[in-house]
């Protein structure tokens, strides 16, 4: 025992020495399976999907399918734009100019291509046949749907997105008035990356009160709801290459079904007590008219049941800043004046909430998330009457409501009268 | 039998059972819990903590009666050699079985969405190598190991819960029952299933410097464990509403891509929340994988404890390897969990009512 240990320990010891190097080796040696260069990735930042002609079938490449008849009909046809950054040409910080000859030109900071496919998948490897580089989701910051394609239906778009694991729910997701691939060929100044552009649009759209959040994530909860329907920012490309939020486009499900004034953006908004607030508009009063601009709203929805239908009621508050007026024939130190101008302004918010809420009806978009209260406060009801979300979408069509107002100015900027 | 040594502390026995409990399954959680009862999903998982306390508290009772034994040995007394025996495999290859298929989950989860060339058989045999050799070690240190990571857990899950609470929407939440909640009862024990690791307490006891505060322990890590689960329900929920937890596989992982750091530090927090769930996940595993090796040796009545470590791997690799796609797997998890559940509540319970009424062991209180 006594010789025999040291020698066992030395005999460990040795081989504890042969099998360092091999160890080290396959330690050090062997690559990661999910090793990417930087390079050979492609960044998606900006998606965009149009309704392709059924005669461009032919510009498609059959990569995922080449047996006529095995893929979906050609009247689904779709055309994917993607917005590639480029590497090495997206500036880092504000005071670079960003690296290579890119300068600041946003067109040569990223690379957009378009291709032809019958759903997103198909488009995407149509595209990925082509490149070098893999496609690379994480980074996606905007999507954007032609309005034929939003009215056609986001099924097949909405899955394609949720599945993709790289997809962030913090996305835009918007609809285009006209061509959607344009939005990716813009060339805004402001910012360096066109995509980054479209994004910075919505997202200080938030801040300034100009529009509620919308991210592609709170987009998908509100569809799925039983007693909602989404809605999504619907933007224009202007000639000086800026994007014009118009309005609200409204979904049934996974359609959309039409689509609202910008004006009607601050009415949602309202409805819903979103802060800050953003919007300004005309007040006719005593023949003339002024401007006054929301600075804060409040608001509370309740409702009952009553003869066997939900009854809502609409209690709103506004906190308002006089910002001009057209001419000098009002007096705005006189207290009266001040009393008509809410009074007139408490009018037209009603007129306004009540043609928002008669057009969503109309269509049967239920886009303010009515039919969540009844759901939520009266289930018992809910599960006898209602259960579904197509039969919602009928009964949203037959409420009725009463919309109370506010309005309070509170500032009259610094002239005196 | 060599007697053990007793160093294991009140708390740190808590922790090895909130760590215990924290695992695998707080990914596909919130969708077990509204497919059982849709908004109701909260009200599901808190029936189900209830329902886990009452076989958590037969271990720890049983376990105060029989200070010194795991249930493999003092059910030998209570039910006879060969019935206690035979019950005993059961629950050995059930705790097998619940390892294989954590590990599975686990790499199933890897490889959709992070490392998505990364073969699942690795990333299940590395975890399994690590389990297998935590696993040497003795009681003591895997209570030590347990206790250093369990605010590693705590910690960012709460956090995450906190952070998306800024999106959360109270209308999402009501009514509290759910609106179709049918299902209840089903969801009630898939849930139920989920915090089996604490079963992992009866070898626990025996190390405990004072095994008379097994119910102590127990009450509250269910208490920590099952109301980080009924908190992480409730931000699911209320966050994206009940129909759109449906349509999530992994809403917890969903909600930590939603949720972003102030300030835009992290804009999504998927990434973390990963990188914690795996020693999430390695805690769970090494709890039931240690359990498994233990009592075989027990079983077969062997002196060294060690000895089933490695030889259990390729075993519990196969049977991990067995489900052939993601929907089968989760199909196992919820069938071997309910199943599970008459050897770890309904079990205990048979053993301790046969306890008292044969006036069998000793109360720890008296030691």
């Amino acid at each position: 025992m006594d010789d025999n240990g040291p020698r066992s320990l030395k005999r460990a010891a040795r081989l504890a020495a042969r099998l360092c190097p091999p160890l080290l080796a396959a330690a050090l040696l062997c690559g990661c399976w999910d090793r990417t260069e930087i390079e050979d990735r492609a960044i998606v930042l900006g998606v965009s999907i149009d309704k392709a002609r059924p005669e461009e079938e032919g510009e498609e490449d059959p990569v995922t399918h080449y047996v006529k008849g095995l893929g979906p009909p050609a009247s689904d046809l779709i055309r994917v734009g993607v917005q590639i950054a480029l590497p090495g040409r997206i500036p880092l910080g504000p005071g670079e100019s960003g690296g290579g000859s890119g300068g600041n030109d946003p067109q040569k900071t990223v690379w957009v291509l378009d291709v032809v496919g019958h759903s997103v998948n198909d488009a995407l490897m149509n595209l990925q046949q082509e490149l070098s580089a893999k496609l690379f989701f994480g980074h996606l910051r905007v999507i954007v749907i032609s309005e034929e394609m939003a009215r056609f239906g986001l099924e097949n778009v909405n899955d394609y997105f949720h599945r993709n694991p790289e997809v962030r729910r913090m996305a835009w997701m918007m609809v285009a008035k006209g061509e959607a691939l344009a939005l990716m060929k813009a060339s805004p100044k402001l910012e360096r990356v066109p995509s980054l552009y479209l994004m910075t649009t919505l997202d200080e759209g938030i801040r300034m009160g100009k529009f509620p959040q919308d991210y592609i994530g709170i987009f998908w909860s509100r569809k799925s709801k039983l007693g909602q329907e989404g809605f999504l920012p619907y933007v224009e490309l202007r000639k000086n290459q800026t994007l014009q939020t118009q309005g609200l486009a409204l979904f049934q499900g996974s359609r959309m079904v039409g689509a609202t004034m910008p004006l009607d953006i601050a009415v949602y908004m309202a409805l819903k007590g979103n802060n800050p607030g953003g919007y300004s508009a005309f007040v006719k009063v005593r023949g003339t008219e002024v401007m006054t601009h929301v600075t804060h709203r409040e608001s509370k929805t309740s409702f009952e049941i009553r003869n066997g239908k939900p009854y809502f009621k609409f209690k709103a508050a506004f906190e308002l800043n006089l910002e001009e007026k057209i001419n000098n024939e009002l007096n705005i130190q006189d207290p009266s004046v001040i009393r008509d101008i809410e009074e007139s302004q408490k009018k037209g918010a009603v007129k306004l909430i009540e043609s928002f809420l008669e057009k969503t009806q109309a269509l049967g978009s239920d886009v303010l998330g009515l039919g969540e209260y009844v759901r939520a406060k009266a289930p018992g009801y809910w599960n006898r009457n209602v259960g579904t979300k197509e039969r919602w979408q009928r009964m949203y069509k037959e409420i009725e409501y009463e919309v109370h107002i506010d309005m309070k100015i509170r500032r009259i900027g610094m002239k005196a009268e | 039998m060599t007697k053990a040594t007793r160093d294991i502390s009140a708390l740190q026995a808590a922790a090895v059972l909130v760590s215990t409990i924290i695992g695998v399954g707080v990914l596909p959680l919130p969708l077990f819990a509204v497919r059982a009862a849709d908004t109701g999903g909260p009200l599901v998982t808190l029936l189900a903590c209830i329902c886990a306390l009452v076989g958590l508290m037969f271990v720890a009772l049983l376990g105060m009666r029989f200070p010194d034994e795991s249930i493999i040995q003092y059910s030998e007394r209570l039910i006879g050699k060969w019935p206690a025996r035979a019950v005993g495999l059961c629950v050995i290859v059930f705790f097998a079985l619940l390892t294989s298929l954590t590990a599975r989950e686990f790499g199933e989860v890897v490889v959709t969405s992070v490392l998505k060339q990364t073969p699942v058989e690795v990333t299940v045999i590395v975890m399994l190598m690590l389990a297998a050799i935590s696993a040497r070690n003795t009681m003591t240190t895997f209570a030590y190991i347990h206790f250093f990571y369990v605010p590693l857990l705590l910690v960012p899950g709460l956090l995450i819960v906190a952070l998306s609470l800024k999106n959360a929407e109270p209308l999402n939440l009501q009514p509290i029952w759910g609106n179709r909640p049918g299902g209840m009862f089903d969801g009630i024990v898939t849930i139920a299933a989920l915090f089996q690791g604490s079963f992992v307490l009866t070898i626990v006891i025996p190390a405990m410097r004072k095994p008379a505060k097994a119910l102590v322990v127990s009450l509250y890590s269910i208490l920590i464990a099952g109301g980080l689960y009924v908190v992480i329900v409730i931000a699911v929920v209320s966050v994206f509403g009940a129909e759109e937890t449906r349509e999530l596989l992994w809403p917890t992982l969903e909600l930590a891509k939603a949720t972003s750091l102030p300030a835009n530090v992290l804009e999504r927090l998927d990434g973390a929340f990963l990188a914690v769930w795996v020693t999430a996940v390695f805690t769970t595993l090494l709890s039931s994988y240690y359990l498994t090796s233990q009592s075989l040796t027990q079983l077969l009545r062997l002196q060294e404890p060690r000895i089933f470590t490695f030889f259990l791997v390729p075993f519990v690799f196969v049977i991990a390897m067995v489900p052939a796609n993601i929907v089968k797997m989760y199909e196992a998890v919820v069938n071997v969990g309910r199943i599970g559940l008459m050897l770890t509540i309904a079990y205990p319970g048979l053993l301790l009512l046969i306890a008292v009424l044969r006036k069998k062991g000793g109360s720890a209180l008296g030691r």
